[in-house]
């Protein structure tokens, strides 16, 4: 858990008192329209399709259970009930009256929590491994780093209007859980010499272009890593194109002026910008460091328990073989808790849901909460023993789902159902085809398999880089729906490929089930996953599988 | 039937509101506290001391009309009365009331100036302790600026506390603060520091009673150097009633002149507010999209080069500002444009002194909003050690 300074509590204080006199302008006609668009984006507040809506930060996913039951009272106060965890460890509100916004924003500073930055042309959250400090094969905790870039960009005064939106993640361990090849930079941390530093990669997006981040420094020690993120985004501010907002990301610029040419500009920049830090920012850093206080991991305690629960309790079982992970300390286990119930929508929580969660935060798991970028909460301290009593609570709470990884742990967007960019609806396409393979009962066999859906063309549901990818668009009035096939959001990034013409949203769950028995037909055991077989034998049988039609033809 | 109302005891309330206001931030406090019914009339005490001024800066910025007690022993540093009057100035306070012990109580008491060297007890009962419980007696509830930090003996202090001089409670909005955060308050809201700071005096009350202090002591450790006492006896023990000096209003900052916006002439936006337009040399002109690193760019000579936003949403100009500050320039810089007041505060981090707008844009946006948000930006930044 990252503590907050008293300085962090004043700044959201300060900008909660700001954004609520915005308001008062905007609303006494001294602000436009026009003019007050970007000052609310620049604190998270969108108008969606029938709503304003409210997107509030959750630096690298790190979360209190103080901080989780204050987003309960304003799901409860303030919204109908619940609460949307997004792809960028965000959560967002989607029923906010406008004037009820500063009051939401004063609530969620009283606990050192904020929405600024969390849109607008401006660098977003910074994002970071959802199992950080506690993974087995980490090589450095990424969020002291991220809490650094963090407070750097924060307010910075010369990005806050910059061609477009700004993304930058990063991973602690060579198991890329933070998709940072899919970011404007992508940081990985690195080790040469015995110095730590950061293997940095530009460009990467997913949207109308999906694009892999390309390594422009193999190697940025820590203390240069703020003027070097300066210089790249100086860099950017000056070459980015302004012309068409479709084309105005980093990796736009990357592919267009190539990589090599950017690398020139920043290195040019990083001169100049170099000798502005005066190492203070190091010394913040270990100050920073000191704050996330470190989890009291006990040896020796039994965790028999744990074995028989496991024994005895097939549903339980089931739970543990897939919603668990390793923890740097053999006893202890990562628990994630899935957001993804079948039928119900990805990602949402109830007020209810959130209490329950950081209680249990409290009683089993050292006050330690994460948000996951695929929209699920994490419990990374719980030791075994205390597994089978977090099942049962949880379960209690209707939180008990266990389908990690599996066919419908789906990331979707929210779609036509809120979204005003959407052009098709992606929950409930999600929705039926969790159903549809709970039903079938054979979501357990077909082992890990990721979809991810996106209601349009920006792709907030990071189909690309879904085993399985959907892509929801508007064909004449009507909602049709793309498959690409392949991607991969880790460490071996890939863009799926389209497979071929779209499904209305009558044959899409068909579809789907098609294409999901035809790899159980290929695949040569349980062992070989989708994208394993997929990568084996290319997309020929996956296409015959998805359009029987053709392939008798 | 009666009914039965239960009023609940002070100490009852005071649980309650430090569980209240467990998360808040000092200055959420500060600003809940003044309209808290609990807390009724609230009155600040200050001594305007070494870090007095971020809390009367917060003060300034909730509400300057509040009033703000300000005891003068008749034994302080010059240094402080000058401070006192400097600060109360620069912050805009509307009620400073200077307290003091009677001439009579003086007369009677320390007829030669000299009871801090025989009895300082006795000395802070007389000119420190007496005369603002007095003047506290209008009051509900005060807030001092005591912080854990300070001494082993307040590392207890919450948020609010019974104060056993009197039925009141006290507010102490910096209880959790530490001495970095005093410090990261005053650098980043640029707040004058008292002078006796920099001389080793990380704590000042009354010239006689109060030593530098060395690296490594105690910040408290030059008050009272040598005595068993720590506290003055404000912060502990009851006093006497006594007749107080009636208070001496501070004159309210001078208003800038009123400036109109004239249709077809620009309007220049500086620190000091709207003015027009002074400068009568050559410009240079660039625009948003100018490439500084070609040849033909000379810029050093320039006495004023003006930056174009042709819109707001058009953040390059920052970076060309920037830039320019980095490669040395030190002539005068102009956003001009259309930047709005809230930028006020990014174009000026970015290195610009000033910008210029149209006559619609100043009528819309009056100076009134450019002050305000160029009023109390902390910096991450500036605390990162990123110069500028």
């Amino acid at each position: 858990m990252y503590h907050h300074t008293e300085f962090d509590r004043a700044f959201v204080v300060d900008r909660a008192q700001r954004f609520r006199d915005q308001v008062q302008r905007r609303i006494s006609g001294a602000l436009t329209e026009d003019e007050f668009r970007p000052l609310r984006l620049m604190n998270g507040v969108y108008l969606q399709l029938h709503a304003y809506m409210l997107r509030i930060a959750i630096p690298y996913g790190t979360i209190s259970p103080d901080q989780m039951r204050q987003l309960a009272v304003i799901a409860d106060r303030w919204d109908k009930g619940y609460g949307h965890f997004t792809t960028r460890q965000n959560i967002q509100f989607n029923w906010p009256k406008l004037v009820d916004i500063p009051d939401m924003l004063d609530a969620l500073a009283e606990v050192g929590m904020h929405a600024i930055q969390t849109s607008g042309n401006t660098i977003r959250n910074v994002t970071a491994d959802h199992f950080a400090g506690a993974a087995a094969d980490e090589i450095a905790d990424p969020r002291p780093y991220a809490e650094l870039i963090r407070q750097w960009s924060t307010d910075h005064p010369e990005f806050q209007f910059l061609p477009r939106k700004f993304k930058i993640a990063v991973s602690g361990s060579p198991n890329d859980r933070a998709v940072v090849k899919s970011h404007d930079i992508g940081l990985r941390m690195v080790e040469k010499d015995g110095e730590s530093g950061f293997e940095v990669s530009v460009g990467g997006g997913l949207g109308r272009t999906p694009l892999v981040g390309k390594v422009i420094n193999e190697f940025v020690p820590v203390a240069d890593l703020l003027p070097y993120l300066e210089a790249i985004l100086s860099a950017y501010n000056s070459v980015g194109r302004r012309d068409n907002k479709y084309k105005a990301r980093l990796k736009i610029a990357v592919q267009e002026l190539g990589i090599d040419h950017i690398r020139e500009l920043v290195d040019e920049r990083f001169a100049e910008i170099r000798p502005k830090f005066d190492g203070t920012d190091q010394t913040i850093l270990d100050q920073i460091a000191a704050r996330f206080g470190q989890p009291t991991l006990v040896s020796g305690r039994s965790t028999a328990d744990y074995d028989a629960a496991r024994e005895a309790d097939p549903i339980f079982r089931s739970w543990a073989d897939t919603n668990l992970h390793a923890h740097k300390h053999a006893d202890y286990a990562i628990v994630t808790v899935s957001l993804k119930k079948h039928g119900a929508t990805p990602g949402d929580a109830t007020f209810d849901q959130m209490r329950v969660l950081a209680d249990l935060a409290e009683r089993f798991g050292q006050g330690d909460l994460r948000i996951s970028h695929e929209q699920n909460v994490v419990l990374p301290h719980i030791h075994k023993a205390d597994l089978a009593a977090l099942h049962a609570a949880l379960r209690e709470a209707d939180l008990g789902t266990a389908n990690l990884g599996l066919i419908s742990d789906i990331i979707a967007c929210p779609g036509l159902d809120y979204c005003a960019l959407a052009t098709a609806r992606s929950i409930p396409i999600a929705q039926q085809i969790a159903t549809r393979f709970d039903e079938l009962k054979l979501e357990h066999e077909i082992g890990e398999l990721k979809i991810k859906i996106s209601g349009c063309i920006n792709a907030c549901g990071h189909h690309h880089v879904g085993h399985i990818g959907i892509l929801g668009l508007d064909r004449a009035g009507v909602e049709n729906y793309q498959v690409t096939l392949g991607g991969d959001g880790t460490e071996t990034m890939s863009v799926g490929e389209r497979a071929g013409p779209g499904f209305s949203k009558d044959e899409i769950i068909p579809a789907i089930e098609r294409l999901v028995y035809g790899y159980l037909d290929v695949r040569e055991d349980a062992s070989e996953t989708f994208l394993q077989a997929y990568r084996r034998l290319g997309p020929e049988p996956f296409k015959a599988a998805l359009y029987p039609e053709k392939a008798a033809a | 039937m009666a009914q039965v109302v239960t009023i609940p005891t002070r100490p009852a309330r005071i649980a309650a509101l430090n569980d209240r206001y467990r998360h808040h931030a000092a200055i959420r406090v500060l600003r809940d506290a003044l309209r808290d019914p609990e807390l009724g009339r609230v009155a600040m005490v200050s001594s305007f001391g070494a870090d007095s001024v971020a809390l009367l800066h917060m003060i300034a910025l909730v509400d300057r009309d509040t009033p703000v007690l300000f005891v003068d022993t008749q034994m302080l540093f010059p240094e402080t009365l000058a401070y006192q009057q400097e600060v109360a100035a620069k912050l805009g306070l509307t009620d400073v009331r200077i307290i003091r012990a009677t001439p009579a109580a003086i007369a009677a008491a320390d007829p030669d100036g000299d009871l801090n060297q025989t009895n300082p007890d006795a000395c802070c009962d007389l000119r420190k302790t007496v005369p603002l419980n007095k003047a506290l007696q209008g009051f509900d509830s005060w807030i001092t600026g005591r912080k854990r930090f300070q001494a082993a003996s307040r590392a207890d202090i919450d948020f609010f506390e019974e104060d056993p001089a009197g039925p009141r409670i006290k507010i102490n909005p910096l209880a959790h603060w530490t001495a970095q955060d005093v410090a990261d308050y005053i650098v980043n809201n640029n707040l004058p520091r008292h002078p006796l700071v920099s001389q080793g005096y990380p704590s000042i009350g009354c010239a006689p009673c109060t030593s530098p202090v060395q690296e490594g002591e105690d910040p408290r450790a030059g008050r009272w150097r040598g005595q068993q006492k720590t506290e003055c006896g404000i912060h502990f023990v009851n006093g006497k009633l006594q007749r107080i000096q009636p208070a001496e209003a501070e004159p309210a900052e001078a208003e800038t002149a009123a400036f109109e916006p004239v249709d077809g002439q620009p309007v220049i936006v500086r620190d000091s507010g709207f003015a027009a337009d002074d400068f009568t040399g050559e410009i240079l002109d660039l625009e948003s999209d100018t490439n500084l690193d070609e040849a033909n760019v000379n810029f050093r000579e320039a006495e004023l080069i003006r930056i174009a936003f042709p819109s707001f949403t058009d953040g390059r100009g920052f970076t060309i500002a920037r830039r320019l500050r980095m490669a040395g320039y030190k002539g005068r810089l102009r956003a001009h444009g259309h930047v709005i007041a809230d930028q006020f505060p990014m174009a000026r981090r970015s290195g610009f002194d000033e910008v210029e707008i149209d006559a619609d844009l100043a009528r819309r946006q009056p100076w009134e909003l450019w002050k305000r948000s160029s009023e109390v930006a902390p910096s991450y930044l500036t605390r990162l050690g990123r110069q500028a």
